[in-house]
């Protein structure tokens, strides 16, 4: 809760692609705090802003939206905050709306019901500089004195407006006068006396209209009689087929409408604009495809291209580093245990973070751009086929960098059934966690030298393909064969095109470096000692292959190699999956471990490729190494998805079916890619 | 055509017509309405196809064929 009672909290709201989050960026910089709320996947993201006279504000920065009618996740938890119910967060003091200036109707559709309960609101009139040169004219002082609430013209992009922003922030503490809009007569009649039974119960309820209208969407909180009323009343207008909340939105609509005219803001009519011409293109039905298949390939062509020059720099760091300590300190455990556990493991791991930046930093260039939910559109058509609407295509998407933040962007998904089909599949899109593991065993099954970096960017596609060709035929089969019911249609917002916020951008990647590396330092850290002792202990023998036959590691790889033993995996390989399972990136960091190769990459696949059964046989055959690669691809080893998915599906259930139908086609699809290829006369 | 009859998927790109009504699932008509497809609201078709994309309060949104032909428009000069 607030530790600082008398610090103002500000909830920043806002439609969809209104420059919200690129605001609080812009107000709130690197003094921002990301999380979940209790009990619920939904990113919690907060931040300290400063009023022009230094006091400091904290603002929490709300899901998109474009009503307050709380149906999806997202929007629940922001009716949450906005009303004071959310666990972990104080009720708001003051309500900032960020409002699209070129598109003002169906914003200020947002604000009149923003206004309505019972805070003070301030609205930052955002991209002037775009509705203007599209012909809008603004008229932010007649808005503000129409609508009895501040209005701020702002270009968060451009920095610019946020020195009266700030100003106005401190001055936020007017609450907003009575409704302005005219309710429909039988609905003023129901609003009016659910209302005063409201005030009977509590007379300084300054909004009770805005509660009556909450009561009658079926909202439980309120006292007993307006609650009885407003149940009779719904009943009533069912009886007489009475739509209410259409007569509702009308009537806010038809205010705004006319609010705009009396405010002189004129303009925000459709003209042919680059947009369009991009469309034309990027949505066509075929030259569409092309673009997005060139897009996907120029991603991975950059992950290995452009990141080849960090990683190298990283690898010789770690190399250097290990080298150092091998000649100042004396040979011991302690030095085994800095050099082949810490060193090993966390730099094996670490190496990768330049790879996952760029995967980021494409995501969210794609995202800012506008391109991504042009994709979401023309994806739709497959998607609707295995049972599921374009929307479930963003939260796919991110599950690439991360199946959890993937799987918390489920949660604009509004059908329960699209949203949990998402869940279960999200995790066999290839996650940045499977990049070291692909990098590494790629390089192992097919020597560097011989590959060019579009064949490498190919066979990564590949991998890629496959995992997500699965995910489309088991949503198939989960959607349509398992879960039943029809797919919701597409409605889908094309925002227009936009020069990316670099800002924006930036912060993401700072903020997924930081948590990468956190849990290098933790998670991993912890995960590479544990190991290096369980493959240095008991010591056996001066020699370390020895020594890790028969350690402990040692002897839980020998028990589960039969298991593996028919996928082409020997004990070693076994150490790693058991290893891994808590994260997939563990297995590079283990096998570092097992092979006593420090932290450099090329070593390690030096040690793989030369490492051999005990009649002399290669173990990491090219057969092997994509039995390894098809394990990979399909196994759901990372523990925090386990977890999200258990908190976002409220129960062990699904998470305990997601693991086992993942683990099982792991396994099999592994065994095939064996069989198949011995019959083909591989080996 | 019946006026009344005339769904968003029989307009060609670049006809601008006004909503008579909705014939989807509450819901789905209610997050419609939100996001400005009200009755007597001016729609302006951009694309056709599978899924289309119109022009609504000041933004282009995607919608599915199924989902338009639940939405029932008319000419804005009037003729059918």
């Amino acid at each position: 809760m607030n530790q600082d009672p008398t610090k103002r909290w500000v909830a920043v709201i806002g439609n969809p692609n209104a420059g919200k989050s690129t605001l609080f960026n812009a107000l709130t910089g690197l003094r921002q705090r990301v999380g979940n709320y209790p009990g619920v996947t939904v990113e919690k993201r907060t931040g300290t802003a400063y009023t022009l006279h230094g006091e400091a504000i904290e603002l929490i920065d709300l899901p998109g939206l474009y009503s307050l009618s709380p149906r999806s996740p997202d929007e629940k938890i922001a009716w949450q905050v906005l009303r004071g119910e959310a666990p972990s967060v104080p009720r708001p003091d003051a309500v900032l709306c960020v409002v699209d200036a070129s598109n003002l109707e169906r914003n200020l559709f947002l604000v009149t019901q923003v206004m309505e309960l019972g805070l003070p609101v301030l609205v930052a009139l955002n991209m002037v500089d775009m509705a203007e040169a599209r012909g809008v004219r603004l008229r932010p002082e007649e808005l503000s004195q129409k609508l009895g609430v501040p209005f701020i013209p702002t270009q968060a992009h451009r920095g610019k407006g946020l020195v009266e922003l700030r100003a106005a922030l401190g001055q936020s503490r007017t609450h907003p006068g009575p409704r302005q809009w005219t309710m429909p007569p039988p609905l003023a009649a129901a609003v009016g006396q659910i209302a005063a039974a409201w005030r009977e119960w509590l007379p300084a309820e300054a909004h009770a209209e805005g509660k009556a209208l909450e009561l009658l969407a079926g909202s439980n909180s309120g006292p007993e009689g307006a609650k009885k009323l407003a149940r009779a009343w719904r009943e009533r207008f069912s009886k007489e087929a009475y739509d209410w909340s259409a007569a509702v939105i009308h009537a806010r609509y038809e205010y705004v409408r006319n609010l705009l005219g009396e405010a002189g803001v004129m303009g925000n009519k459709r003209v042919a604009s680059w947009t369009d011409w991009i469309d034309a293109a990027v949505l066509h039905p075929v030259a569409g495809w092309g673009v997005l298949a060139v897009m996907m390939l120029s991603l991975f062509v950059s992950i290995f291209s452009i990141a080849s020059y960090p990683m190298d720099w990283i690898d010789a760091g770690f190399t250097w580093a290990g080298q150092s300590l091998e000649t100042q300190m004396p040979a011991g455990v302690l030095r085994d245990l800095l050099v082949n556990g810490v060193l090993a493991g966390v730099g094996g791991v670490v190496i990768f973070l330049p790879q996952i930046l760029i995967l980021f930093f494409f995501l969210g260039i794609l995202e800012d751009s506008g391109y991504l939910a042009r994709a979401a559109f023309l994806l739709d058509r497959v998607m609707h086929r295995v049972g599921l609407s374009g929307k479930s295509f963003i939260p796919l998407l991110s599950s690439y960098a991360c199946a959890i933040p993937g799987i918390m962007a489920t949660r604009t998904v509004e059908d329960p059934k699209d949203r949990l089909t998402t869940i279960l599949i999200a995790p066999l899109m290839s996650c940045s966690a499977r990049i070291p593991v692909y990098t590494t065993l790629t390089a192992a099954a097919v020597p560097v030298a011989l590959v060019p970096v579009w064949g490498k960017a190919l066979g990564m596609l590949g991998l890629y393909a496959l995992g997500t060709g699965s995910a489309f035929l088991l949503a198939w089969l989960f959607r349509k064969k398992m879960l039943g019911g029809g797919s919701p249609p597409l409605i889908l917002e094309l925002p227009p095109y936009r020069r990316p916020a670099l800002r924006t951008v930036a912060l993401r990647m700072w903020e997924r470096a930081v948590i990468f590396l956190r849990r290098a330092g933790t998670v991993i850290l912890a995960l590479s000692i544990l190991l290096w002792f369980l493959s240095s202990f008991p010591v056996r023998s001066d020699d370390s292959t020895e020594t890790l036959a028969g350690s402990y590691a040692g002897q839980l790889g020998r028990w589960i190699e039969p298991i593996i033993r028919p996928l082409g995996f020997d004990w070693r390989i076994g150490i790693g999956l058991v290893a891994s399972l808590a994260a997939r990136e563990v297995f590079v960091s283990t096998m570092s471990i097992v092979y006593h190769v420090g932290g450099e990459q090329e070593g390690l696949v030096a040690a793989m490729q030369s490492a051999t059964w005990p009649d002399g046989a290669m173990i990491y055959t090219p057969l092997t190494c994509l039995s390894l690669l098809v394990f990979y691809v399909y196994a759901l080893q990372c523990l925090s998805t386990v977890a999200v998915a258990k908190r976002e599906t409220g129960g062990w259930g699904w998470p305990a079916f997601m693991m086992l139908y993942m683990t099982g086609l792991a396994y099999g699809a592994a065994w095939l890619v064996q069989i198949v290829g011995r019959a083909l006369g591989f080996s | 055509m019946d006026i009344s009859s005339l769904n968003l998927t029989q307009v060609g790109p670049g006809t601008e017509v006004r909503v008579s009504r909705l014939e989807c699932a509450p819901t789905t008509c209610q997050r419609l309405r939100e996001m400005g497809f009200c009755e007597n609201a001016l729609v302006t078709k951009i694309r056709g196809g599978a899924d289309l994309v119109c022009w609504v309060c000041g933004t282009r949104v995607a919608l599915s064929a199924r989902l338009a032909k639940q939405i029932l428009v008319e000419h804005v000069d009037g003729r059918s």
